[in-house]
């Protein structure tokens, strides 16, 4: 187990700079998510900790060594790639052992750690197989047991479970957890997928167009979002976002009214200083509205498409041309409905300026 | 059926004539040919006239050893240098590489008469550049046209130097074909580059291995030019005589249309019989 500890990474192609000085400390132990739209960076974060990646600017270090010229083999670290990265002319047992046999590892041992890592993942009957005649969720199987035989202080995994199915992934996501906590060893996990970061992670590094946004426990995230980026990309289905306009100031805050519909108006208790008239954006969770006069205002939206998932159905409505996804509990006898008012909590609603960070 | 696609027949009769004649119809004349003593007029069937005396012609055995040995010692050499070129290549380290790529590549499109006269120039006995070379560091000057085995040496260089560009670009192509990742975990696992190559690249590379030696059998025993061009006709003394040239001095020279026929044959023969045979050990264990 390492502590792992990003100080001012940069990353340039060229003139071209992907990664802008990333501080970031990841503690023994913990499964931390990297995740961000593609393109992020986050992939790039991530193999510069491999040291598949040079860094350009800044120091990695891994229990408490500064990594920056170690080669990516003596760092430690085990690496689980998308496409699973399998030898294809080896077996799965051969898949396994390579590593530790070309480094002249003692047979017992090797055999030790095979048969463990066989244990743990529940592949031994595969070992005869190559990877060529397996499943792609046995092939992710394999390319964990070659990482877990390496016995590394650190696992990255980078978008493992991109190339399943829905229903694997869902079941690998599961089993990469369970794993986390049987051998309880740092984990960093890169995704695009905000569900598989809520649910794996101990600690989500949002990233988006090479910096860091922020930096927390899932749902700190999701509470306490710091912009409109991460309010936005945690939590599905995604935050409302409306255009309002503040119509008065207040001595603790300012009333905003919305610019589709200037008669629903909320008060804000708020820190921030901002302007009469100045344009903001709010955000409301499409499961944050409530019942007609259950909130501190009432929205009347156009219903255009509802989905109807069983237990909770999502209406998606317009707003003067804003799209608005509302959760509703489900109502067989319902029957379509033109319109739909719901209420709106002002403790439940974000209010955001015109940059995107959050007013507070 | 057949009505349906007339139209189908039709578009494809101009091809499938021209097939039919120029390709077809040749083929299988040339097998009856091989059965006929061609010596007499009219040509009539025998057995002995020309698959008889293959088997007892001491002009055959030379060119099928000469051929032998040009594809046992030819083949390997040239197809290990092209390893070697294609993963220097395929090097990220490597500046201009279509520059080289293209290099490597162009032996092929020199037209085979001006390569056959420069390799004459430079190996020329008297004023050849690598006679030359060979006396500036004290051995003594090598004939490589009157001597059997420095004529053959010779046929092997040309080759390789016309065709292992051509396999490196092949095995190039295959090389680049083997996902990054997979050295990048083999590089996390701690394999030296080294033991990537001996245990990653060169099992992968395998078909594209397989494919270029069977490429390269099939040139060899159907070798022509440089033995004609580079060393006069085979020589010295038939000394580079190839299955190729004994069949085109048996049938353009002798005009001995038969045992020409017979030769064309057993040149193909072997050339199956010996891809078929690199194929299978080198092929897949399931």
């Amino acid at each position: 187990m390492a502590k792992i500890k990003l100080e001012n990474v940069v990353k340039s192609f060229g003139a071209y700079q992907v990664v802008h000085g990333a501080n970031l400390e990841i503690e023994d132990g913990e499964f931390t998510v990297f995740v961000g739209p593609s393109g992020c960076g986050k992939s790039t974060l991530l193999r510069m900790i491999a040291g598949l990646e040079d860094i350009s600017a800044g120091t990695i270090s891994i229990g408490g060594k500064v990594v920056n010229d170690t080669e990516p083999s003596d760092r430690g670290i085990a690496m689980v790639f998308q496409s699973y990265a399998l030898y294809p002319h080896m077996t799965v047992r051969r898949n396994l052992s390579f590593g530790l046999e070309m480094n002249g590892n003692p047979k017992a041992d090797t055999a030790r750690r095979v048969a463990l890592a066989a244990n743990i993942l529940q592949i031994n009957e595969l070992m005869g197989r190559r990877p060529a005649q397996l499943s792609g969720g046995q092939r992710q199987r394999v390319a964990i047991g070659r990482a877990i035989v390496r016995e590394p202080q650190v696992f990255l995994f980078d978008e493992p479970l991109s190339n399943l199915d829905a229903e694997l992934r869902v079941q690998m996501r599961v089993e990469i957890s369970k794993l986390h906590k049987q051998l309880g060893t740092t984990m960093i996990y890169v995704t695009h997928d905000q569900t598989e970061a809520m649910t794996l992670a101990d600690k989500i590094v949002v990233l988006r167009a090479g910096h860091i946004e922020q930096v927390g426990a899932p749902l700190d995230l999701y509470d306490d979002p710091a912009n409109q980026f991460v309010a936005g990309f945690v939590g599905s289905p995604k935050m409302n976002f409306l255009k309002a306009e503040v119509v008065e100031k207040t001595p603790d805050g300012a009333v905003v009214a919305l610019s589709s519909d200037r008669n629903v108006r909320f008060a804000f208790q708020l820190s921030a200083q901002i302007g009469l008239g100045a344009t903001v954006t709010l955000g409301i969770r499409p499961e944050h509205f409530a019942p007609p006069g259950g909130g501190d205002a009432d929205l009347t939206v156009a219903v255009e498409v509802a989905e109807h998932l069983g237990n909770t159905s999502y209406v998606h409505a317009s707003l003067a041309g804003e799209t608005v996804v509302i959760e509703q509990p489900e109502n067989r006898h319902g029957g379509a409905r033109r319109h739909l008012t719901v209420g709106v909590p002002t403790s439940r609603v974000f209010l955001f300026d015109q940059t995107g960070n959050r007013l507070r | 059926m057949l009505s349906r696609n007339r139209a189908a027949y039709a578009f494809l009769a101009p091809y499938l004539l021209i097939f039919v004649t120029f390709w077809l119809w040749p083929i299988i004349n040339s097998l009856l040919i091989s059965f006929q003593n061609t010596r007499v007029n009219p040509w009539r069937f025998s057995l002995s006239a020309n698959w008889g005396r293959l088997f007892g012609d001491p002009a055959f055995y030379n060119a099928l050893y000469n051929t032998l040995i040009i594809l046992v010692i030819q083949v390997p050499v040239m197809i290990a240098l092209a390893t070697v070129m294609a993963v220097l290549l395929d090097s990220p380290l490597l500046k201009a590489r279509p520059l080289y790529r293209f290099a490597f590549f162009a032996p092929v499109v020199v037209g085979e008469v001006a390569y056959a006269a420069v390799f004459r120039l430079m190996f020329s006995a008297d004023f050849g550049i690598i006679n030359k070379l060979i006396t500036s560091v004290g051995l003594s000057p090598v004939s490589w046209f009157d001597n059997a085995n420095a004529a053959m040496a010779l046929v092997i260089i040309a080759i390789t130097w016309r065709w292992a560009g051509y396999n490196a670009i092949i095995l190039l192509a295959g090389l680049q074909s083997i996902p990054d990742d997979v050295y990048e975990a083999a590089t996390l696992d701690r394999v030296s580059k080294f033991q990537q190559f001996l245990h990653i690249t060169l099992p992968l590379l395998k078909p594209i291995i397989s494919f270029c030696v069977v490429l390269s059998v099939i040139g060899t025993m159907q070798l022509f030019t440089e033995p004609f061009l580079i060393t006069n006709r085979g020589g010295p003394g038939g000394g580079t005589e190839t299955l190729g040239l004994l069949l085109y001095r048996q049938g353009f020279t002798s005009l001995n249309f038969g045992y020409a026929s017979a030769i064309a044959y057993t040149i193909a023969g072997l050339a199956v019989a010996i891809s078929l045979l690199n194929l299978m050990l080198g092929g897949e264990k399931k």
